[in-house]
């Protein structure tokens, strides 16, 4: 059993980053092989400046607040948290004093980023299921959510753990040591991280999102990096 | 379907392949925002004229062919086999869909549905079941390029037989032409439709306005770029571009004819002459004072309908509300953002297939016909002949009881002679 949890925290884990650096990179590169479009693709009226336009609807998803305010907030509040979350890993390989403008303690928003996160998903998730986008939905879509719920329940249980319940066996600085050592590639893993009470979740959590950054490259995932250059097709 | 006409079509579905396509074949979340935007779901509310489900009918095949988990695990992705009940889909998806892209403005991605169902287009090119009517009319243009000299008498007869509707409408000096052509050094070639309607109107603004201009041997419709065949769509277009660098012209004016205005504009390239609507250049003689219209002409309210490709498409907005206001007291648009006025349900080729489509066109343009109700207008004017039609025939259809127009003939119309015109 410890090799198949040292497989998935060690191994797996650069595994994983590989596939999805070189996967999205080289993805991205064969799109830009192919010719572009030989007529504009724009909507008209026009508004300039172009560029700061294309970065208003990449990032604020006008559109869906006009037609779908619900969904825009769930939206909204689904990609800051993501934002959030990744402010708080990169916190979690070590301290980054410009994280600190607004002082908090690591791991960033108090368990609160991890719960919208959650509900986001869930949200995300049941709206699949009721028509029409029920009937516009495929497989994919669903299992992306599932996996992206496991991924957030099973990371954001060690941080309630230690927020709301005072579970202290596994700290900040068992996992900054776990993720320091796998970033200068001199693999360790605390004792706490593997035989404690709740490494299991940290295995979890590190399973699934190691899946998560397998699928990435070529899955509907691309579209947090598609989104800006087809935005800008539409804006000219 | 035998494997070797599979191997041409996908071969044909490569073809489509730019980074743009790309981009929206990998983008896709079908996060549903797009579900309302469809006249045709709108209207008729069947899931599969959602844009979301159209782009899907092409992404399931591309999943198949053109991405390896479709091959390993083609399920997740729901990827799909090019095959004969594949072809009746995409006939489906092809031509339930005008192209007016207002699926656009609702995509949080800007996801061009008109871009992805050119796909579907081609290959039922590929696969013959194309509407044979529209690869006819495509490849009569065509002929029409490569023997000119063919019909030039013909025309030519047609053209002179003309002159005296214009002269009616607008007399013009002693010794001019009411309607040149052929005219070398002419500063504008005003390409117009196969019909005295595009052509009287029309010759009586530019004299009127003391332009100096010719007109096309050619039709400015491109049927080539309704059936979806790029080739033909830029031979019927070059006919067009030729012509017009042999007579050495400033500007081609397109008629009121949204595809043929949309190709001329963004497919004709760089090129010694700008590309005008016959919109923009009326906008432009009453804004420098050329001609003078009578604002009393019309009476009762007057609302417009904006052709998607002229439009949303093309960016010619403002310019048909300025003409509006110098024609009307009472003129009042129907929505209050252009980019989501309804498409009249008649584009992509539909209002050419006739009385094959007029029961869908009738079915799913009720959404058009209610806006225009709501409107309140007595006169629905409009700047695209396919719009005309389809907006005619809603019309009689649903007993809306208003006036159909051409904006440009409503110009032509209140022209004011020059003798009555205020100093």
């Amino acid at each position: 059993m410890q090799s198949v949890i040292y497989f998935i925290l060690v191994p797996m884990v650069y595994i994983a980053c590989a596939i999805f650096l070189v996967g999205t990179i080289l993805r991205v590169v064969k799109i830009w092989q192919y010719p572009k479009q030989p007529t504009t693709l724009q909507i008209f009226p026009e508004k300039k400046p172009k560029w700061l336009w294309t970065l208003y609807d990449t990032f604020m998803f006008p559109t869906v607040l006009r037609h779908k305010p619900l969904l825009w907030i769930f939206l909204m509040a689904f990609h800051i948290s993501l934002v959030l979350l990744l402010i708080g890993h990169l916190e979690l390989i070590a301290e980054f004093g410009i994280f600190q403008i607004v002082p908090h303690e690591v791991f960033i928003g108090n368990g609160y980023v991890g719960l919208t996160l959650a509900v986001c998903l869930l949200y995300f998730l049941f709206r699949r299921m009721i028509s029409p986008v029920k009937d516009l939905s495929i497989p994919e879509d669903y299992y992306l959510l599932i996996l992206l719920f496991l991924i957030v329940i099973f990371g954001s249980e060690m941080d309630w753990a230690r927020r709301w319940y005072e579970y202290g066996e596994m700290t900040v600085e068992d996992y900054r040591t776990y993720l320091y050592s796998l970033l200068v590639f001199k693999p360790d893993l605390p004792y706490s991280t593997t035989f404690s009470g709740h490494s299991f979740m940290l295995v979890l959590h590190v399973f699934f999102a190691n899946l998560f950054l397998m699928l990435f490259p070529f899955s509907q995932l691309m579209h947090a990096i598609l989104s800006l250059p087809v935005n800008k097709l539409r804006r000219g | 379907m035998d494997s070797q006409t599979q191997a041409e079509l996908l071969k044909l579905f490569r073809s489509k392949f730019t980074q743009a396509i790309k981009y929206y074949l990998e983008t896709c979340t079908r996060c549903g925002t797009c579900v309302e935007a469809c006249h045709v779901y709108a209207s008729m509310g069947r899931t599969k004229y959602i844009s979301a489900y159209r782009h899907e009918i092409i992404r399931r095949l591309y999943k198949k062919y053109f991405k390896v988990r479709g091959r390993f695990w083609p399920s997740v992705g729901e990827a799909k086999e090019l095959d004969d009940l594949a072809i009746e889909e995409l006939y489906e998806a092809a031509y339930s869909c005008t192209g007016c892209r207002r699926c656009m403005v609702y995509c949080p991605f800007g996801i061009d549905t008109q871009l992805l169902m050119s796909i579907a287009k081609l290959l039922l090119i590929g696969a013959s079941a194309e509407p044979e009517i529209l690869s006819l009319l495509a490849d009569t243009s065509v002929e029409k390029g490569k023997s000119l000299e063919f019909f030039k008498e013909g025309f030519l007869t047609g053209v002179k037989q003309l002159e005296k509707e214009v002269v009616k409408k607008w007399q013009t000096e002693a010794g001019q032409t009411a309607i040149p052509v052929d005219s070398v050094g002419a500063d504008l070639l005003y390409v117009a439709l196969a019909g005295a309607h595009s052509i009287i109107p029309a010759a009586a603004v530019f004299n009127a306005a003391g332009e100096k201009w010719t007109l096309s041997f050619f039709e400015a419709v491109n049927f080539g770029a309704f059936v979806g065949d790029p080739t033909k769509t830029k031979l019927i277009l070059d006919r067009i571009i030729n012509e017009a660098l042999r007579l050495k012209v400033k500007e081609v004016c397109v008629c009121e004819c949204g595809t043929a205005y949309r190709v001329m504009k963004q497919l004709s390239g760089r090129q010694p002459f700008k590309v005008s609507s016959i919109t923009e250049v009326h906008a432009r003689y009453i804004r420098e004072g050329r001609i003078k219209i009578d604002k009393t002409r019309f009476s009762g309210t007057v609302t417009y309908h904006d052709p998607c490709q002229i439009a949303r498409n093309g960016g010619v907005i403002d310019e048909a509300r300025y003409i509006l206001r110098h024609l009307s007291n009472d003129f009042r648009d129907m929505t209050d953002d252009p980019r989501y006025n309804w498409c009249c349900g008649g584009g992509g080729g539909l209002v050419a297939l006739g009385e094959d489509t007029l029961d869908f066109r009738m079915k799913s343009a009720k959404v058009k016909v209610d806006q225009v109700k709501a409107s309140g207008a007595k006169i629905l004017s409009t700047a695209c002949e396919n719009c005309h039609t389809q907006l005619s025939n809603l019309n009689d259809h649903y007993k809306m009881g208003v006036d159909v127009q051409f904006l440009s003939s409503m110009v032509a119309d209140a022209l004011v002679p020059k003798e009555s015109a205020p100093a």
